[in-house]
């Protein structure tokens, strides 16, 4: 079966970087949401496999959308973290965090697919 | 007194009704370089005295219309005249009531006829009682007014302390027991007066990172003064506060102190971090889109590239992630410098850090046809494993970027027992010498040596500085940020280590890096070495 992924972005390029990324290394159907309300509301009715979430929002960061998304029927969605504060080396900032993996930004939306089915070992 | 001095050895009043014996008297005083002034009246003596009071006076008590007594009774009422020594003069046989004498105000009496010389002793004697409690008012004067003069000046000063806006503290230098702190300070660390003076910095909880104030006093210690040195404290409530520091280095009553002046720069690192993460963010994301969008041109499925064009979107690709490198960097060092990246040490093996080094490290040698030895040692380091996982592939990417194809790079590690000297184990091109080493604990040398053309002898000391590269030319042909180095330094100063560079034997560049080993892992080290 496809699998059906959410990226969470304010950045419209972003957004249609990634999907196109996605698009073209995958069969995967994409969504795209525009913040952490429009987020949840998505995840509430599509059968997601997996959510891209950007920490840097504003009125709703990541973190605020990821605890909404937790405590939901949408528990169960497994939340990949993108942050361009997120580097190697501070990668313990994000410990506590419920997520399936942290990426850094910027990534290369081409190897973003593999990276995300290793990550979701999907393989 | 005059200033200067006078013809005369003192100006004396005699006062008697006798002619006779006031010539005799003045005539014997005139003799002596005395300056004599003779009056034969009670009243005429007063008014002599008032308008230019002499050094002495020399009084007959029985004298008509006033007498010697009252005379000196007046003199002694009156503020001009007062301090005058009298001496009373007493014809034999006359009643002379010594006790009368003495409770009118006189110093001294003296009975005619005279024996001259005990007149002359006499008079002398009190003529210098007169000087020296002269020289003593004007003593005590002189003594009042420097009392009032420190008080004020010392006024000046405690309300310099107490109502600094800087927290001022006064510490021990040996225990760092508090001695004296302001209000500021007080305020500060929400706590009162007597909970802080008496105490030593580690009984209150302050929370300090007591390694690193060892570290501040012994440079404290060394230099005798201290600049803008970053500390956290915590407060009474628990409060963690930023406090930029600079000590210098008293003595109070022979005991060397700390001065200690403090600077809350909490809000300043909070926007200062706010700052970092703000750039962090917008300089990423629209790279993020950048990179995205050329990766997607390169792949040639949204319309077909000459192998110029390829080309072309290989070169942007590679300048954006150089400049995400760059911004990666420049964070980093930031974090590190403002303390913001704390370290998170874990036991870590040593092999494998290497090992992990060199598979991070092996393609960009490989591609500059390199070959990488590693020569590691077995022992278990109590450090952050990202941090140093960062220093050696940093210090392998500098090798590598400096080195010719064909050449070899060597990652090593020696154990530095203390009981070993030092010049046995490092080279003798060591820059700079490491001299506090000698007494220092067991600590592991990590060595990273290469056959590139090496670094000029003037320029070891600078590469550790930021942006500074032998040839800047270089750098940007190797792709370096011209951080590593600074970057390196921060993470070996944070694990309270010691890195610098030095020429290599037959050329090339040699890197060391010290990391102190705790006492535990000694012992491991021991039973690996007699194993």
């Amino acid at each position: 079966m496809t699998k059906c992924i959410l990226i969470v972005d304010d950045e419209a390029d972003v957004r249609e970087v990634t999907k196109l990324g996605l698009e073209m290394s995958t069969d995967w159907q994409i969504l795209t949401a525009t913040s952490g309300a429009d987020a949840i509301e998505i995840a509430a009715q599509a059968h997601l496999d997996a959510i891209l979430l950007d920490m840097m929002m504003p009125d709703m960061d990541g973190r605020a959308t990821l605890k909404q998304l937790k405590t939901d029927q949408t528990q169960a969605i497994p939340v990949i973290l993108v942050t361009a504060k997120a580097h190697p080396s501070n990668q313990q900032d994000f410990d506590s965090l419920d997520v399936a993996a942290v990426l850094a930004k910027p990534f290369r939306p081409l190897k973003l697919a593999a990276k995300i089915s290793r990550i979701l070992g999907w393989e | 007194m005059t200033a200067g001095a006078p013809p005369y050895r003192a100006d004396v009043l005699a006062i008697d009704d006798t002619p006779e014996n006031l010539q005799l008297l003045s005539q014997l005083l005139t003799d002596r370089h005395y300056k004599v002034r003779s009056v034969t009246k009670g009243r005429t003596a007063l008014r002599a005295a008032q308008a230019a009071p002499p050094d002495l006076i020399l009084l007959d008590i029985n004298m008509p219309e006033m007498g010697g007594y009252e005379v000196c009774e007046r003199l002694k009422a009156d503020d001009i005249t007062r301090e005058i020594p009298v001496i009373f003069i007493s014809a034999l046989g006359e009643t002379l009531d010594k006790v009368r004498a003495f409770e009118v105000g006189g110093v001294d009496f003296v009975t005619k006829p005279f024996q001259v010389e005990e007149v002359m002793a006499r008079i002398e004697t009190h003529l210098q009682l007169r000087r020296l409690r002269q020289q003593l008012q004007a003593q005590n004067v002189r003594l009042q007014q420097e009392i009032r003069d420190r008080k004020r000046a010392q006024e000046t000063f405690t309300k310099a302390f107490r109502s600094s806006p800087s927290p001022i503290a006064i510490t021990t230098l040996e225990g760092g027991r508090f001695l004296e702190v302001n209000a500021s300070f007080l305020a500060l660390s929400g706590y009162t007066r007597p909970e802080v003076i008496g105490f030593r910095l580690d009984e209150l909880a302050l929370g300090l990172d007591m390694n690193r104030y060892h570290q501040g006093r012994a440079q404290l210690e060394q230099a005798g003064v201290l600049h803008n040195w970053e500390l956290e404290l915590c407060t009474k409530a628990g409060e963690r506060r930023t406090v930029l520091l600079s000590v210098e280095s008293i003595e109070l009553e022979g005991q060397p102190c700390a001065l200690t002046i403090a600077n809350d720069i909490t809000e300043r690192k909070r926007l200062e971090n706010e700052f970092i993460s703000l750039v962090s963010h917008e300089l990423k994301t629209p790279m993020n889109s950048m990179i995205g969008a050329l990766d997607l041109l390169g792949t040639g499925q949204l319309g077909t590239l000459t192998a110029k064009g390829q080309q072309m979107i290989a070169m942007a690709i590679n300048n954006a992630e150089r400049l995400v490198r760059l911004v990666n960097d420049i964070l980093d060092l930031e974090r590190m410098k403002s303390g913001h990246l704390t370290l998170h040490p874990q036991d870590c093996g040593l092999s494998e850090l290497f090992e992990q080094a060199v598979t991070v490290m092996q393609p960009m040698a490989q591609e500059a046809d390199i070959s990488l030895i590693v020569e590691p040692v077995v022992v278990t380091l109590h450090v952050d494993g990202d941090r140093i996982q960062q220093l050696l592939t940093n210090l392998l990417s500098n090798a590598i970027k400096f080195s010719s194809p064909g050449s070899t790079i060597w990652l090593s590690a020696q154990i530095q027992s203390p009981s070993i000297p030092d010049r046995v184990l490092l080279p003798t091109t060591l820059h700079p010498p490491p001299s506090t080493l000698s007494a220092s604990p067991p600590a592991l040398h990590i060595t990273v040596r290469d056959q590139g053309r090496g670094i000029p002898p003037e320029k070891l000391d600078l590469v550790f500085d930021r942006f500074q590269q032998v040839d800047a030319s270089d750098a940007r042909a190797k792709g370096g940020t011209g951080l590593g180095l600074s970057i390196c330094r921060q993470i070996v100063q944070q694990h309270q280590g010691q890195i610098w560079a030095a020429r290599a034997p037959g050329g090339g560049s040699i890197f060391h890096v010290l990391l102190p080993l705790t006492t535990e892992i000694t012992d491991v080290i021991d039973e690996v070495v007699h194993d």
